[in-house]
C-alpha cells in the first residue's frame, strides 16, 4: 500500500521535473561577445587599403582635404583659452574617418558609403571644475556626416569644421550638445609643419606602419564656449594634428602619450611616446620642435627625456593615469613641468583615454606655456 | 491513513473505472492547456517580434503606403538636433532555401542603432560591419537560424523579395542581448539600410523613424517640435500601438479558441462529477457503517475529495503532458490561421510557460474537487441511516428534479438576457452561451424522466418486457443516468453547434465569392510574404496585359495600409467596370446609387466588420490620414466582405491616386471578352508575363483557393470540435459502465430469477442505448440554440460577420449516431462481465 503510493508520487515528481527541464532546456542563450559597432570599426583588416610607405609631396591647402584610400584619418583640434575675466577652458573637438573598404561600392541607396565618421568632442572648464564630453558616430551618407577638400568642409551631423578663409587659412568651428558647445575661429599664425620624416611618421619597424603627419602648431582662436548653460566668449590658442594612415599598433605597443605644447617664448612642441608592453618607450616615439618663425626641427626620441612623477586614479574607471610628467630637452634648453588643469579629463566613450588641457612649468630658465595630453592604453 | 487507505484501495478496485476518469480529466486539461500554449506562443510572439524589433523606441515616424522620404531623418536629426532616432526599412522576404519561410527584412544604420537596439549595433567581430554596411546584398542572421539552414558565413543563400530573386550573402550572425530578443529575432534578417532600400525597391524612403521620447513635458514639447516638421505625409504613434494592435486584431480569434477549449473541461468536469458520484453512491453502505462506527463527516469528506485529488492530479500531470505536445500541433495551425487571416508572422514555440502550467494544473486539480464536491456532500450530508438507504437517494433525486428544472429555466434566461446585452462584448457573448449550455442540463433530468415515459411503450412494443425494464431503469437509476445523459449532451451539443456554424460561414463565404469575384482572370504577384499585402506589379506588365485581345475589360486594385495611433487601416483601391460593381454584395445602400460618386472618387464603401466596428454606415464619414494630410470621407454604402475581420476601406482608384503618393497596381483582374474561355485568357496572360514573377489565377480556381484558405482556418476549430467530442465519449462510457457495473447485485437477481444473459444484455444495452438516444435527441435543440449565439452573436460580435444559416441535417444524423454508439459500446463491457460471473457468486458480493 505504502509502496503504491511511494510509486505514484514519484511517478507524478518525475513527470512535473521532466516538464520543468523541457521547459528550460529551450532557454541557453547564444554565446560570443559582442561589440559595438563603433568598437568593431577599429579592426577593419588592413588589406587592400593604401600605405603610408614613402615620404610625399604635401601640397596645402588641397592636403587639409580627406585622402580616400587610406583606411583612418583625422581632424584634431584642441586649445586652451581663456575668458576676459581669466576663467580658462580647454577644448577638443576631433573628426575621424574610418574606411570601412579601400574602394567605395557604386550603391543605388543615397545611404549607401564606405566610410564612417566618429567625432569626439570636449570642453574642460577648468575653474568651474568641469568636464564634459561627447562622441557621435555616422556614415558619411545623406549628408549626415563627410569631409571634402577645397575649401575644407568636415562634418559629422551638426558639429562642424569648416574653412573661413585659404590666406592666412582658417577654419570655423561648431558644436554643440546637451551641456557644451563651442563657436570659434581659428586663424593659422605658423604654417603647416611636416613631423617624421619630411611628414612619414614611421610608428613601428614594419612598413607602411606609418601615417602621413602635419601639424599647425599655433592658431589664434576667439569666439564663444558654454559650459553647462553658461556661456563665455574666449581666446587663446589652438592647435591642428591632421593624420591619415593605415596603420595600427604592433602587438608589443599598449598605447601612447602624445604632448601638443606651446611654450610662451613662441615655441612648439609636439612629442609622441609610444610605450611598450613592458612599460618602456618604443625606439619609433618621436617629436618635432616648432621655432617661434615656424620652422620645425626633429626630435628622437634619445633627444627627449620623459619622466611620469605622480599619478591620477580615475574614480569613474578606476584607471591609474600619470599627473604629472618632466620633459627635459636638453639640446633645446627645455625643462618643463607638465601637469592637468584639471586631473578628470578622462574621456570615457567606446574608446577610453585621458585627454585634456595641461599647463607647462618652466624649470631653470625654461619658458612655461599651455598645452594638450592624450594617454592612450593605461 | 485507514481512510486514505479505503479511498486508494475504492481506486484501485475499479481501474476501467479509474481509468477513464483520469484519461477524462487529461484530455480536458490538455485541450485547455495545448489551447493556452497556442494562444500564448501568438501573444507572445507578437510581443516579442515587436518588441525586440522595436528596441527602445517609445514612438514611431510613420507614413502612407510608401512610407516616408529619407530626408525627414536628416531634417529631425541634424536640423532639429534630435538624435536618439533611428531609420528603419522594413518588409518582407522570402527564404527560398526553405520553401514559404517568410522572414522580416530589417534594414537599420548600426551606427545610429545603439540608444534603440542592442542586436543591430553589436557584431562578433570587425569585419561583419565592414561587410554588412559597405557590401551590396549582404545580410545577417541568428547562428541558431543560419545553422537550420545549413549557412556558414560567408555563404550565399536564394530569396525572393518584392517578387524578384537575389543572391544574399551572410555577413555574420545577430548578436541578441537576451533569451527575449532571440526568440523575437528567430525568422529576422538584418541588413544595412542600404541594402534594405535596394532589396525591396524603396530608394529614397524609410518604411519608419524610431524614436525615443521621455515621458512627461518635456517629451510634449518635443513630439510637438518634431510634427511640426512632418510632411502631411507622416504622423507620429506611440510604438507600442503596432505590437498592440496586432494583440487586439487576433484577440476574437484567440478569445474564441479559449471558450472552445473551456467547453472541453466543462464536459470533463461532468465526467469527474459522475465518477465521483458513481464512487459514492456504490459505497453508501460502506460509508454508512464508517458513520456508524464512529468516522466524522468531515473525515469522509476528506476521503472523497482524496481520492478525487488522486484521480485530478493523475490527470492532470497526464493532461499537462499532452497538452504540451499538443499545443505543438495547435500553434502550427493558429499560425496558419494568423497568417491566412491577419498577417505574416511566424509564431514560436514559447518554452513551457510556468503561468502554462500552473493555469492547466490548477484548472485541472480545481475542477476535480469542485465536481467532487457534490458527491462528497451527499455522502456526508445525511445521518448514517440514511446514507445506507439506497431508494432515498433516488426518491430525493427525483424531487430534485422539478426544482432542477426551474433553476434550469431562470439560468437560462439570465443566460439569453446576457446575450442579447449588447454592450457584453464577446466575454458577454460566451457568458450567455455557458449559462444556457448550464441551464439545459439542469432540464435534463426532467427531460431524461420525460422522455424515458414517453419511449416505454415504445421499447415495450419493439422489445417486450426487456424493453420495458430498460426504460423504467433509467428512470429509477436517475441519479447517474441524469448526469450521464447531461455529459453526453454538453459535448454532443458542442460538436453539433459548432459544425452547423462552421457550415453556415462556408456556406456565407461560398455564395459571397460568387458575387465577388467576377473577373475570370485574377494577375497578381507571386510573392505573398506579406500575408495580404502583395508586392506592386511592373507597370509596363499591367499595360500589356489590359491590351490583351482577349480581354474585354479589366479591373485595377492596390491594397495598403495605412499606420494610425489606433493600429493600421487596410485600404482597397480599386478601378472597376461598373457592370461588376453593381454585382457587388451591399449590405447598406446599393451600388447604383453608390457608383457614381464612387466611381468619381467623391465617396468610399467600408465593409461589414468595419461598420461594426466603428459603428459607422452610409451617409457617416470616415477619417483617414492621407499624404496629403487627414481627409475625411462620405460613406457610400456598405458592403459584404469576409476578408478580412479588422475590416477594409474600398475607394476607387481616382481618390487613392489624388490622395497617396503610390502609383503602383498589385492585382489586375480581366474580364473575358465573348467567346474567349477564361482558360484561354489565361494562356494569353502567361505567354505575355515576360519576366515577371506573378501568379495568373481563374476565376474558379481563386474561389477554390479562397474556401481552402477558409477551409484552413477552421481546421483549428474542427480540431476542438473532435477533442470535446471525444472528451464526451469517454465520459458517456465511463458514466454507462459504472452505472451497469454497480448494478451487478440487481443483474445477478435477474439473472437468478431466469433471465438468460442474452436478456441481460439486452437490459443494459437496452437501457445504454436509451440513454444515448435520449442524449442524441436532446442535444439537438441544445446544438442549434448554440449555433444561433455562435453565428448571431458571438461570431457578429468577435468579426462583425454576418452569415445565413445553414441547418445541414448531416450534423444531427452525426450526434445521434454517435451517442448511441458510445452508449452501447458501454454496455457491452458490464454485459460480458454479468454473462461470465455466476449469479450466486455475484449475489454475495458485498456492497
Amino acid at each position: 500500500m505504502r509502496r503504491i503510493l511511494f510509486v505514484v508520487t514519484a511517478v507524478v515528481i518525475i513527470l512535473l521535473l521532466l516538464l520543468f527541464f523541457a521547459a528550460r532546456r529551450r532557454s541557453v542563450p547564444e554565446t560570443g561577445k559582442a561589440l559595438s559597432a563603433t568598437e568593431a570599426l577599429g579592426g577593419t583588416p588592413a588589406q587592400g587599403f593604401a600605405r603610408a610607405a614613402a615620404p610625399r609631396r604635401f601640397i596645402f591647402p588641397e592636403d587639409h582635404g580627406p585622402h580616400q584610400g587610406f583606411r583612418n584619418e583625422w581632424w584634431y583640434f584642441t586649445g586652451n583659452l581663456e575668458s576676459s575675466q581669466g576663467r580658462r577652458f580647454g577644448y577638443q573637438l576631433t573628426f575621424f574617418r574610418v574606411a570601412l573598404t579601400p574602394e567605395p561600392v557604386p550603391r543605388i541607396s543615397d545611404w549607401g558609403t564606405n566610410e564612417v565618421f566618429m567625432a569626439h568632442f570636449a570642453v574642460t572648464d577648468v575653474e568651474g571644475k568641469q568636464f564634459h564630453f561627447s562622441e557621435r558616430f555616422s556614415r558619411a551618407a545623406l549628408g549626415l556626416a563627410g569631409a571634402g577638400g577645397r575649401p575644407l568642409t568636415v562634418r559629422l551631423e551638426d558639429w562642424t569644421a569648416l574653412e573661413s578663409s585659404a590666406q592666412p587659412w582658417s577654419v570655423k568651428l561648431s558644436a554643440a550638445d546637451a551641456d557644451m558647445a563651442i563657436e570659434l575661429d581659428l586663424t593659422s599664425l605658423k604654417r603647416e609643419i611636416l613631423n617624421g620624416a619630411s611628414g612619414l611618421s614611421s610608428k613601428s619597424g614594419t612598413p607602411g606602419n606609418a601615417s602621413y603627419y602635419y601639424s599647425i602648431s599655433r592658431m589664434a582662436t576667439s569666439g564663444t564656449i558654454r559650459s553647462g548653460s553658461e556661456s563665455f566668449k574666449v581666446t587663446g590658442l589652438s592647435w591642428l594634428d591632421r593624420e591619415w594612415s593605415t596603420s595600427a599598433l604592433e602587438p608589443d605597443q599598449v598605447g601612447w602619450d602624445w604632448f601638443a605644447l606651446q611654450l610662451d617664448d613662441g615655441r612648439d612642441i609636439m612629442f609622441y611616446q609610444l610605450r611598450r608592453r613592458d612599460g618602456s618607450s618604443d625606439p619609433f616615439s618621436s617629436g618635432t620642435l616648432v621655432s617661434a618663425d615656424g620652422t620645425g626641427t626633429h626630435l628622437r626620441r634619445d633627444e627627449v627625456q620623459l619622466e611620469a612623477t605622480r599619478w591620477w586614479t580615475s574614480p569613474k574607471t578606476g584607471v591609474k593615469y600619470p599627473s604629472l610628467w618632466r620633459m627635459r630637452i636638453p639640446s633645446q634648453r627645455v625643462d618643463i613641468e607638465i601637469s592637468p588643469r584639471l586631473a578628470g579629463q578622462e574621456f570615457v566613450g567606446d574608446f577610453r583615454y585621458w585627454e585634456g588641457a595641461v599647463v607647462l612649468q618652466g624649470a631653470g630658465g625654461s619658458a612655461g606655456g599651455s598645452g594638450y595630453l592624450e594617454m592612450t592604453g593605461y | 491513513m485507514i481512510l486514505w487507505r479505503v479511498g486508494f484501495r475504492n481506486v484501485l478496485r475499479h481501474p476501467w473505472l479509474t481509468v477513464l476518469a483520469v484519461v477524462g480529466v487529461a484530455l480536458g486539461v490538455a485541450v485547455v492547456s495545448a489551447v493556452d500554449i497556442a494562444n500564448q506562443a501568438a501573444q507572445r510572439s507578437f510581443q516579442i517580434a515587436a518588441q525586440s524589433v522595436a528596441g527602445k523606441a517609445t514612438h514611431q515616424v510613420v507614413g502612407g503606403p510608401a512610407g516616408i522620404p529619407e530626408q525627414l531623418y536628416h531634417t529631425i536629426r541634424v536640423t532639429k538636433r534630435f538624435r536618439d532616432c533611428a531609420p528603419v526599412v522594413t518588409g518582407p522576404l522570402q527564404l527560398t532555401i526553405k520553401a514559404g519561410t517568410t522572414f522580416q527584412l530589417i534594414g537599420v544604420d548600426p551606427f545610429a542603432e545603439p540608444p534603440i537596439r542592442a542586436f543591430s549595433s553589436q557584431f562578433s567581430d570587425s569585419k561583419v560591419i565592414a561587410e554588412l554596411v559597405a557590401k551590396p546584398d549582404t545580410a545577417l542572421m541568428l547562428r541558431q537560424t543560419a545553422r537550420e539552414l545549413g549557412l556558414k558565413r560567408g555563404g550565399t543563400f536564394p530569396v525572393e523579395v518584392a517578387g524578384v530573386r537575389r543572391e544574399l550573402v551572410l555577413a555574420g550572425i545577430i548578436e541578441p542581448p537576451d533569451e527575449i530578443s532571440r526568440l523575437g529575432l528567430a525568422s529576422v534578417l538584418v541588413t544595412d539600410i542600404s541594402t534594405a532600400q535596394e532589396l525591396l525597391v524603396q530608394t529614397g524612403r524609410l518604411s519608419r523613424i524610431d524614436l525615443i521620447i521621455p515621458e512627461g513635458a518635456a517629451g510634449m514639447k518635443l513630439l510637438e517640435e518634431i510634427e511640426a516638421v512632418l510632411p502631411a505625409e507622416a504622423s507620429i504613434i506611440p510604438a507600442g500601438a503596432r505590437a498592440g494592435a496586432l494583440d487586439r486584431m487576433t484577440r476574437a480569434f484567440r478569445l474564441n479558441l479559449t471558450a472552445l477549449s473551456l467547453l472541453a473541461l466543462v464536459v470533463g468536469m461532468f465526467l469527474i462529477y459522475n465518477t465521483m458520484t458513481f464512487s459514492v453512491v456504490r459505497r453508501r453502505r460502506l460509508i454508512g457503517m464508517l458513520r456508524a462506527l464512529g468516522v466524522s463527516r468531515r473525515e469522509i469528506f476528506l476521503m472523497i475529495l482524496g481520492e478525487a485529488l488522486l484521480i485530478g492530479l493523475a490527470g492532470t500531470v497526464i493532461g499537462l503532458v499532452c497538452g504540451n505536445l499538443l499545443g505543438i500541433e495547435l500553434t502550427r495551425l493558429v499560425t496558419r490561421t494568423i497568417n491566412d487571416l491577419y498577417f505574416a508572422v511566424e509564431l514560436h514555440r514559447m518554452p513551457l510557460l510556468p503561468a502554462t502550467l500552473l493555469k492547466g494544473g490548477l484548472l485541472g486539480v480545481v475542477a476535480t474537487l469542485a465536481a467532487a464536491c457534490p458527491a462528497a456532500l451527499e455522502a456526508t450530508g445525511a445521518p448514517p441511516r440514511a446514507v445506507l438507504s439506497r431508494s432515498l437517494i433516488e426518491a430525493r433525486h427525483r424531487k430534485g428534479v422539478r426544482l432542477a428544472a426551474l433553476c434550469g429555466f431562470l439560468v437560462m434566461i439570465v443566460g439569453a438576457a446576457l446575450l442579447l446585452f449588447e454592450q457584453g462584448g464577446i466575454v458577454g457573448g460566451f457568458a450567455g452561451l455557458f449559462a444556457i449550455i448550464l441551464g439545459y442540463t439542469l432540464l435534463i433530468p426532467g427531460a431524461v424522466v420525460l422522455s424515458a415515459g414517453a419511449l416505454r411503450p415504445a421499447m415495450a412494443a419493439l422489445f417486450g418486457v426487456i424493453g420495458k425494464m430498460a426504460a423504467r431503469g433509467v428512470v429509477v437509476s436517475l441519479s447517474r443516468t441524469g448526469v450521464a445523459t447531461a455529459a453526453l449532451v454538453v459535448a454532443v451539443a458542442a460538436g453539433i453547434g459548432v459544425g452547423i456554424m462552421v457550415g453556415s460561414f462556408r456556406l456565407t463565404v461560398q455564395s459571397w465569392l460568387g458575387s465577388w469575384l467576377q473577373a475570370d482572370v485574377y494577375v497578381r504577384s507571386a510573392d505573398n510574404g506579406g500575408g495580404r499585402y502583395r508586392p506592386p506589379l511592373d507597370p509596363a506588365l499591367v499595360a500589356r496585359l489590359s491590351r490583351l485581345p482577349g480581354v474585354e475589360s479589366y479591373s485595377l486594385s492596390r491594397r495598403a495600409s495605412i499606420e494610425g495611433a489606433s493600429g493600421s487601416t487596410e485600404i482597397f483601391s480599386i478601378e472597376v467596370p461598373k457592370f461588376a460593381f453593381l454585382d457587388y454584395p451591399f449590405k447598406e445602400g446599393s451600388p447604383r446609387t453608390a457608383w457614381e460618386s464612387f466611381s468619381q472618387g467623391d465617396s468610399v464603401l467600408i465593409s461589414e466588420p468595419y461598420s461594426y466596428r466603428n459603428k459607422l454606415g452610409t451617409g457617416d464619414q470616415v477619417t483617414l490620414r492621407t499624404d496629403r494630410g487627414v481627409r475625411t470621407f462620405p460613406v457610400s454604402g456598405v458592403f459584404y466582405d469576409y476578408g478580412s475581420d479588422a475590416g477594409i476601406i474600398m475607394m476607387s482608384r481616382v481618390a487613392y491616386l489624388r490622395n497617396f503618393n503610390d502609383q503602383s497596381i498589385d492585382g489586375i483582374s480581366l474580364y473575358a471578352r465573348q467567346g474567349v474561355t477564361p482558360a484561354q485568357l489565361a494562356g494569353e496572360v502567361r505567354s505575355r508575363g515576360g519576366e515577371s514573377s506573378i501568379a495568373v489565377i481563374s476565376n474558379s480556381e481563386l474561389r477554390r483557393a479562397t474556401v481552402e484558405v477558409f477551409d484552413r482556418t477552421f481546421a483549428i476549430t474542427g480540431v476542438l470540435r473532435i477533442l470535446t467530442l471525444g472528451v464526451a465519449f469517454v465520459g458517456i462510457l465511463s458514466a454507462l459502465m459504472a452505472m451497469q457495473v454497480e448494478r451487478a447485485r440487481e443483474l445477478a437477481v435477474l439473472r437468478a430469477v431466469g433471465l438468460t444473459p442474452r436478456q441481460v444484455w439486452g437490459v443494459i444495452c437496452g437501457e445504454t442505448a436509451l440513454i444515448g438516444l435520449i442524449a442524441g435527441l436532446l442535444s439537438l435543440p441544445l446544438g442549434i440554440i448554440e449555433a444561433l449565439i455562435l453565428v448571431y452573436v458571438v461570431n457578429l460580435r468577435s468579426f462583425g460577420w454576418t452569415m445565413q444559416l445553414f441547418l445541414d441535417p448531416a450534423y444531427g444524423v452525426q450526434a445521434v449516431v454517435l451517442s448511441l454508439a458510445a452508449a452501447i459500446l458501454a454496455g457491452i463491457y458490464p454485459s460480458i462481465m454479468i454473462a461470465r460471473t455466476s449469479p450466486a457468486l455475484a449475489l454475495k458480493e458485498e456492497e
